[in-house]
């Protein structure tokens, strides 16, 4: 088995692809459309194009209790996905100027640092960077 | 951080979980330390012995404080770095023999073994993919 796909439910799929790839610097790899209002829609990495995509899927659109499990999620600041960086100060300075909120600045927990933003499409996204 | 009134569920947690699993100091300077002297030495002959040497602890300290903190060995750690340098070399077209002593393996069989263990390809098989897609 192969770890492949991973999934981040989004409340806009067009809203979410220019967030993910505009500010956040991810590259479109496959865009097949479902229905009128759904995509099979994934991003990768820049620097690991072949690597794990991530699936952004319309599930809160679609599926009442993904929408609750997303909003309740976000309501008490838990970021469900995370991305490695090299610098986590760095990338909350980049994204800051691009107009990024975040709920947690940058902040060394022992090993690590992380930051968390908003993605505005329904989830807190957390950034890593191992210390 | 946002004022304690104003404080999410999340803020909350990361500040408890700081001050009972990340309040030594002194041990995290110590495997943070040891981490960053594997990144840029890994080519090097190291050894359980050395690494604790560099910071006055003895051997299995270490062994137990890195685990306890990175949740892997200190060679488990190691072994991670040297694939990931070996793969980013191999793409950028080194050959094996070369790729093998510039991430620190003893001998080209050792390194291949381990490289398809851990990859699920031979280098050699690793890098004809990797130039295959890079020219595709």
């Amino acid at each position: 088995m192969k770890v492949k796909i991973l999934s981040v439910p989004v409340q806009d799929q067009e809203k979410a692809l220019k967030f993910y790839t505009g500010k956040l610097g991810f590259v479109k790899k496959v865009d097949i459309p479902l229905n009128k209002d759904s995509r099979w829609l994934t991003v990768v990495s820049r620097e690991d194009q072949d690597g794990p995509e991530l699936l952004l899927e319309p599930s809160p659109n679609h599926f009442e209790p993904a929408k609750v499990y997303q909003n309740a999620l976000f309501d008490a600041g838990i970021p469900y996905t995370q991305f490695n960086v090299e610098s986590v100060q760095q990338e909350y300075d980049r994204l800051f100027g691009l107009g990024v909120e975040f709920s947690v600045k940058p902040t060394e927990m022992g090993t690590v640092k992380i930051a968390v933003f908003n993605d505005t499409c329904g989830n807190n996204i957390q950034l890593v960077e191992m210390l | 951080m946002l004022t304690k009134a104003k404080m999410t569920f999340y803020q909350t947690e990361i500040t408890r979980i700081r001050d009972t699993c990340y309040s030594n100091k002194r041990q995290i300077e110590t495997v943070v330390g040891t981490r960053h002297y594997i990144n840029t030495n890994f080519d090097k002959g190291l050894n359980l012995g050395l690494l604790s040497h560099m910071c006055f602890t003895s051997k299995f300290h270490l062994l137990r404080l890195f685990k306890r903190y990175y949740g892997v060995t200190p060679k488990q750690y190691l072994t991670d770095k040297r694939i990931e340098i070996a793969k980013e070399l191999l793409r950028k077209g080194v050959n094996i023999t070369e790729t093998c002593f510039a991430t620190g393996f003893e001998s080209p069989s050792s390194f291949s073994t381990l490289f398809k263990y851990r990859v699920g390809l031979a280098p050699a098989e690793f890098q004809k993919r990797a130039t295959f897609t890079k020219s595709a």
